[in-house]
């Protein structure tokens, strides 16, 4: 499992203790159910977010 | 009344576009004190778009069906000079210079804008109980939420306070305030109506969608709403359609009836209300095909770690201000700060996989048929509620059934199927393929009750 103190602190993270010991259950169940859908995915397969080389028109 | 009766009327000259807006403000008067549905009435200005109605109405210029219409928008969509506040003491002082294409769009349609509808907090949860300006009350049960975010749409179309609302979808946000509350609720496929000018929270999940009192009137809401936009970059080209043509025929249709994830831990009176929704499909034409559905678990996850990500990006300029973030949101907000840049990328990765997978469903299927929030309306400040025996927690079981549908971005209705023991409404999913709108629409027409 990821530590994520450790994280919060090696990205200066600004989450009181309190607040970061919440949310280790949720960001381990998280996790737990994210990572395992990787496994099956090929190594070329593109993002959902496309970038284009055509600028966008201002607003 | 709906749109399309009200339409009639002022075109018979039965009722003016005045008569209809003092009929909206007299309800919102009554009610708006127990319901909290809107946070902005702009009487002054609606007034005046009312009296300009009726004047080019009566000079033969007529804008289309929702000509004349009072009709409401989310407080995340921003109006030009008016205070936009997303539901968050963040932005209660935020006057933009400019407004949501939506706006203008609605304002072209000659539609009457009432006042700005409350939500959940930066419309990042489903219960609409917001800590900085109070909780939205459902019309059905005023004990109970109207669903999220956008509640106060729900709630102000339900009651009748205007005929039609503007609400956003990032996770449900248009679907379970309508199961909630019932009305049908839109929400359309991604970049077929513009984000321009509405706040994001989820960049690649947000979609901009009308609720309404019947189908027919979301299917001419949506006929004001849709088309290109260049100051949206997910917005796209398409001819425009039509999607106010429709009878009660549903000759033709493939309906998918999901054999697993949907009816896994539902509620029985929901179960047995869209079943008998299924049954009237068959009725009115339509070959209902038993599915396997692709694994809308592992979808939903996927989109949990998109929107955690894209909500923390969006608000790392304000999350040093803890303290004027409400206890829910500011865990999530956490949680997204706390997500690798990796899992948010591959989330995108494993999306467009998923999509692939769906894709090969809807080639067997025209629409798929499920319940929109496995439970009715849920009490204000209940944290879990019993499903099929079993203890969930309200944020993830209101959005379970639809949240998935925002990675991939395809069309999405609910309409009202039946009610419960005791008075709530149940509400009836329908997703279809990416830009079948009418599809979509035309099923919920003839299965909405």
């Amino acid at each position: 499992m990821e530590d994520w103190k450790a994280v919060a602190t090696a990205r200066g993270l600004a989450i009181p203790e309190e607040d970061l010991t919440r949310l280790l259950p949720v960001m381990d169940a998280l996790a737990a159910s994210f990572r395992p859908l990787l496994e099956a995915l090929p190594e070329d397969s593109d993002t959902a977010v496309n970038f284009t080389a055509e600028a966008p028109e201002p607003r | 009344m709906t749109i399309v009766e009200a339409g009639k009327a002022l075109r018979a000259r039965q009722i003016s576009s005045a008569e209809l807006l003092k009929r909206s403000l007299s309800k919102i008067t009554a009610l708006n004190d127990g319901l909290n549905a809107f946070l902005l009435v702009m009487e002054e200005s609606a007034r005046a778009e009312a009296s300009r109605a009726d004047a080019e109405l009566a000079s033969g210029r007529d804008r289309g069906p929702l000509h004349g219409i009072p009709v409401a928008v989310k407080d995340l969509f921003l109006t030009k000079g008016i205070r936009t506040t997303a539901g968050s003491k963040i932005f209660a002082g935020y006057i933009p210079d400019r407004d949501a294409t939506v706006l203008t769009k609605l304002r072209a349609a000659g539609a009457v804008i009432v006042g700005k509808t409350h939500l959940h907090e930066l419309a990042y949860g489903v219960t609409s109980n917001n800590p900085h300006f109070g909780p939205v009350r459902n019309p059905h049960d005023p004990n109970r939420i109207p669903g999220g975010s956008s509640g106060g749409s729900g709630a102000a179309v339900a009651s009748g306070m205007v005929l039609m609302a503007m609400g956003t979808d990032t996770g449900g946000s248009i679907r379970i305030p309508a199961s909630y509350c019932g009305t049908a609720g839109l929400k359309p496929t991604f970049g077929l109506v513009s984000k321009n000018g509405c706040m994001p929270l989820g960049l690649s999940l947000d979609h901009m969608g009308p609720l309404t009192n019947s189908v027919a009137d979301a299917a001419l809401c949506l006929n004001a709403l849709a088309g290109y936009d260049p100051g949206d970059a997910c917005s796209v080209k398409r001819l425009p359609v039509d999607y106010s043509v429709m009878d009660g025929s549903l000759q033709g249709v493939r309906v998918g009836w999901p054999e697993n994830f949907f009816f896994d831990a539902v509620d029985e009176e929901v179960a047995a209300a869209v079943s008998a929704a299924a049954d009237r499909a068959r009725l009115a034409g339509a070959e209902v095909v038993p599915v396997k559905v692709p694994d809308v678990d592992a979808l939903n996850v996927v989109a949990r770690v998109i929107l955690l990500a894209e909500a923390a990006a969006v608000m790392r300029p304000y999350l040093h201000r803890r303290e004027d973030f409400g206890k829910d949101v500011l865990a999530l907000l956490d949680s997204g700060q706390l997500l690798p840049a990796t899992d948010y990328v591959n989330a995108q990765r494993v999306r467009r996989q998923m999509q692939a997978d769906f894709r090969q469903l809807f080639q067997k299927i025209d629409v798929l048929l499920t319940p929109a929030t496995p439970i009715p309306a849920p009490l204000i400040g209940e944290t879990t509620v019993e499903v099929a025996g079993r203890q969930e927690d309200v944020r993830l079981a209101s959005t379970r059934l639809v949240r998935g549908i925002n990675a991939l971005g395809l069309p999405a209705l609910s309409v009202p199927c039946g009610v419960t023991q005791s008075g709530l409404p149940i509400g009836l999913q329908i997703v279809g393929r990416a830009f079948e709108e009418k599809v979509v629409l035309q099923v919920g027409h003839a299965l909405s009750m």
